[in-house]
């Protein structure tokens, strides 16, 4: 192997420079004592014209871009275009998985809901703009690089320590080897090398044995991917693996179990003694209980005032719950009463809108408090009608009392009976 | 190593008529629409409780800015930060306006010690009765949500943001002072260690502050990142004023060659970072609270995402951080001074609407059964965000105030001449 020579190219055999005749110069590589005084050569090798030149140096060096006349990067914006294939790509897979492949019910959440995948959708568009910030860096640098030719120099071993190097290719319009090395030391160089290499495409092969390593490494690689596919694609009986097994098996109690931990062997706890549910505290004695100072109400509610829409309400709800048995016009005569009569049995209904029957002398607060808790043989109603519907009920019934009681005087002018 | 550069030999650093100037301005606008203000607070007959709501949400608008401002210091003392020692003495002066506002501050914390119960919940006095439906909630925080409690804790975060704004401007002052340069290096590196352990006071002062003045308006929600949030728009607010602040002063002929547009883009790099952290944050305390959907939780969102006030939360998150992040993300915005200035501008004003978001909908109190449930009660369809022009005068007058304290302490030099690394600061350049 031929080194590098710091004197003339006068003695050299093959009339370059270099001991070898296969080898061709590379350039001259000349080392600077400061970051400063490597920023002021690149400055002048630049305005000197060259334009196949680069610095060399152990850290980050500020203002050596516009010294060596190197254009701002552009990867911010190939950066920019990468966060956001992330955002994409990101939101795509979380829609795909959780709202399409697999909808799965978590917590009773929506399976597409954009708080939930916020955190994935963040995480995936710093992934990708991290990604193509490396590889672009890469990219635009043309590495990796793992050899140059430089590296045979001894002395550039320095440029990981405390040496700054300024390199000019042979290749530059402008290079002319004393010319040139003459600028280089006028620049401020302590120390000027030639750098030979050999150009010969043979010599630059990658060797044999590398190539089956990376052959082989790449076919054991694929045993995992094919195993997950081969998965895929077939059945089998055996369990799956468990590879975190604390998902599948939890130490937690579970509702309506049993549990060994707690005195009365269940997992269920109840209310706290003292406690009320949120939305469970039902102060409101007239709209809870229809009571006013331990007597029914007449009115309704502070909570309600009578509208259309509310009497609408109720004559919606009447019809789904209270018809079966009072019938639509409240007389009692529903289609359960009369299914029953019809097989031989009673099942008797109290006629609403009868002023015998003692409904209509009923207050609001008793007409609401039968219907959430029932009345002789009638169930209560109260876990399947909410509050303010059984009001709206208690509304229409009274509009069914007024109607099925009214004088013929009393109506509308055209709805007479003529 | 570094570059470096000595002043601008026709550089205007002196305070000079500034600061009397700025202290008339302010005085007039603050002293305007404070009297303007009380006129529509006593106009309407609520107990002057949407008065006093505007009220702390102007106040904590500046007050924001100047707690900010003394981490500006203290963080670019604890980096041995350069870019920034142009803009330190600004920095210095808004942070000294931190005794000023805790005296404009007694205008609520006077009437809350004097028994108005309507600006904070927990002075309600049927809280403290067994039967009220909230007494479980709140009996166990009874001592420390008592007006006298909470006027003490007042006093003790004033006296540690005073004395540590006061105590690193007095240093930065004798630095101007310094007979040489080691003198001014031995005070340099004084504050440079003394900023360690007061970055650690500073933020358990802050979240203590946010919490009490600002969290407790809604005092049966709770919420661990809230102060952490607070913080994060009060630093967006800080660094806006800054930029705001020194375009202002060269517009007068001040500091024209040692501010340049390098550090308007450091400026520009903080507000898009800030504006991401208060977004994080923000979003933190939604998504857990929304994923873990605890009803003594997610109330607080209940109300601003189901009544009138969710225009209010789609203005701020799309105000305060959509539009301005993508637009500050590009090197230009940063550099181009109009665009970076209406940035500036943006982000302050929805700064004000983040605080009003927060606070307002808790002025809305409502009677369940009886009994005072205070804000974020009954129905959500129901709430109203209710305008009322006191809001905005009330900004007003505290940004006035704001400035007319900032006039009054900004004496002698504008920025840090005799700084050992100013020369590093006035060559800054972004490469």
């Amino acid at each position: 192997m031929s080194t590098a020579h710091d004197n003339g190219a006068g003695d050299r055999p093959n009339g370059n420079g270099s001991d070898d005749q296969n080898e061709e110069m590379h350039g001259l590589l000349a080392e600077f004592e400061t970051p400063g005084a490597l920023v002021a050569a690149a400055r002048k090798v630049k305005n000197a014209g060259y334009t196949e030149f680069d610095c060399y140096s152990p850290f980050p060096v500020h203002g050596i871009d516009p010294a060596m006349g190197i254009q701002r990067t552009k990867l911010p914006l190939v950066i920019f275009a990468g966060g956001l294939t992330g955002l994409f790509l990101g939101t795509l897979m979380q829609w795909w998985m959780n709202a399409y492949n697999w909808p799965w019910n978590v917590a009773g959440k929506p399976t597409w809901s954009i708080p939930a995948n916020v955190p994935i959708s963040y995480e995936t568009t710093i992934l990708l703009s991290v990604l193509t910030t490396f590889f672009g860096m890469w990219a635009a640098n043309k590495l990796p690089q793992v050899w140059h030719p430089f590296f045979r120099l001894d002395r550039f071993a320095k440029v990981t320590d405390d040496g700054f190097f300024l390199g000019v290719e042979a290749s530059d319009k402008r290079f002319e080897l004393e010319q040139t090395k003459q600028l280089l030391v006028a620049a401020g160089a302590t120390h000027v090398e030639e750098c030979y290499v050999d150009a010969r495409p043979e010599a630059r092969n990658v060797p044999k044995w590398i190539w089956a390593a990376m052959t082989i490494m790449t076919m054991l690689a694929l045993i995992p991917v094919a195993l997950v596919f081969k998965a895929r694609a077939t059945k089998s009986p055996d369990p799956h693996y468990h590879v975190f097994s604390d998902m599948d098996y939890q130490p937690k109690a579970k509702s309506d179990q049993a549990f060994a931990e707690f005195a009365d062997g269940r997992a269920n706890r109840g209310e706290l003694p003292g406690t009320v549910a949120r939305g469970h505290l039902k102060a409101d004695d007239a709209y809870y209980r229809g009571l006013a100072n331990g007597e029914w109400i007449t009115g309704l509610p502070a909570q309600l005032e009578v509208t259309p829409a509310l009497v609408d309400r109720g004559q919606e709800r009447y019809n789904i719950y209270c018809a079966p048995c009072h019938g639509y016009d409240g007389a009692g005569q529903g289609i359960i009463p009369a299914r029953v009569a019809g097989i031989g049995g009673a099942w008797p209904a109290r006629n609403l809108t009868d002023p015998k029957a003692g409904v209509i002398q009923m207050r609001n607060g008793q007409l609401f408090n039968t219907i959430s808790n029932g009345f002789n043989s009638m169930m209560g109603y109260a876990s399947q009608i909410p509050v303010e519907d059984r009001w709206a009920i208690v509304l229409y019934v009274r509009a069914l009392q007024r109607s099925q009681n009214a004088a013929e005087s009393e109506l509308p002018a055209g709805h007479q009976v003529r | 190593m570094s570059a470096t550069k000595s002043i601008h030999p026709e550089e205007k650093f002196k305070a000079d008529k500034m600061g009397s100037r700025l202290f008339k301005v302010g005085l007039a606008l603050g002293g305007a629409f404070l009297i303007l203000s009380i006129i529509l607070g006593a106009s309407k007959s609520d107990h002057w409780r949407r008065f006093l709501h505007a009220y702390v949400i102007g106040w904590g608008f500046v007050m924001s800015i100047a707690v900010g401002s003394l981490f500006f210091v203290l963080s670019h003392h604890v980096a041995r930060a350069k870019w920034g020692i142009v803009l330190r003495r600004l920095a210095e002066f808004m942070s000294l306006t931190i005794p000023f506002l805790g005296i404009v501050g007694l205008g609520f914390l006077i009437p809350v010690l004097a028994g108005n119960q309507n600006l904070y919940f927990w002075t309600e006095p049927t809280l403290h009765n067994e039967t009220h439906p909230l007494w479980h909630h709140m009996h166990h925080k009874a001592t420390w949500l008592s007006p006298w409690f909470f006027a003490v804790r007042y006093v003790v975060y004033f006296a540690l943001f005073s004395g540590l704004a006061i105590y690193f401007a007095r240093k930065s002052f004798a630095m101007d002072e310094a007979k040489d340069e080691a003198e001014a290096f031995k005070i340099w590196d004084h504050l440079r260690v003394a900023s360690g352990p007061a970055i650690v006071v500073f933020a358990l002062t802050t979240v203590f502050f946010a919490t009490d003045l600002f969290m407790t308006f809604s005092p049966t929600w709770y919420s661990t990142i809230y102060a952490v949030n607070w913080f994060a728009g009060a630093m967006l607010a800080t660094y806006c004023t800054l930029a705001l602040l020194g375009r202002t002063l060269q517009q007068y002929g001040k500091l024209q060659h040692s501010i340049t547009v390098e550090h308007y883009h450091d400026i520009g790099k903080y507000m898009f970072g800030w504006t991401f952290f208060w977004i994080y944050t923000a979003f933190s305390q939604f998504m857990l609270q929304w994923y873990g959907n605890m009803p003594e939780e997610t109330v607080f969102y209940n109300y601003r995402m189901f009544s009138e006030w969710k225009w209010i939360s789609l203005a701020v998150l799309f105000g305060q951080w959509a539009f301005p992040y993508l637009c500050l993300v590009t090197r230009w915005t940063k550099r181009i001074l109009p665009l970076l200035m209406f940035f500036a501008v943006w982000q302050l004003v929805f700064h004000w609407v983040d605080l009003y978001w927060n606070i307002m909908p808790n002025a809305e109190w409502t009677v369940v059964g009886g009994h005072q449930m205070g804000p974020l009660a009954g129905v959500p369809e129901k709430h109203q965000i209710g305008f009322h022009a006191v809001d905005v005068t009330l900004l007003l007058a505290m940004v006035g105030l704001f400035i007319a304290g900032l006039g009054r302490v900004m004496k002698g030099n504008l920025m840090p001449v005799k700084d050992p690394k100013l020369g590093e600061a006035l060559a800054f350049e972004n490469y």
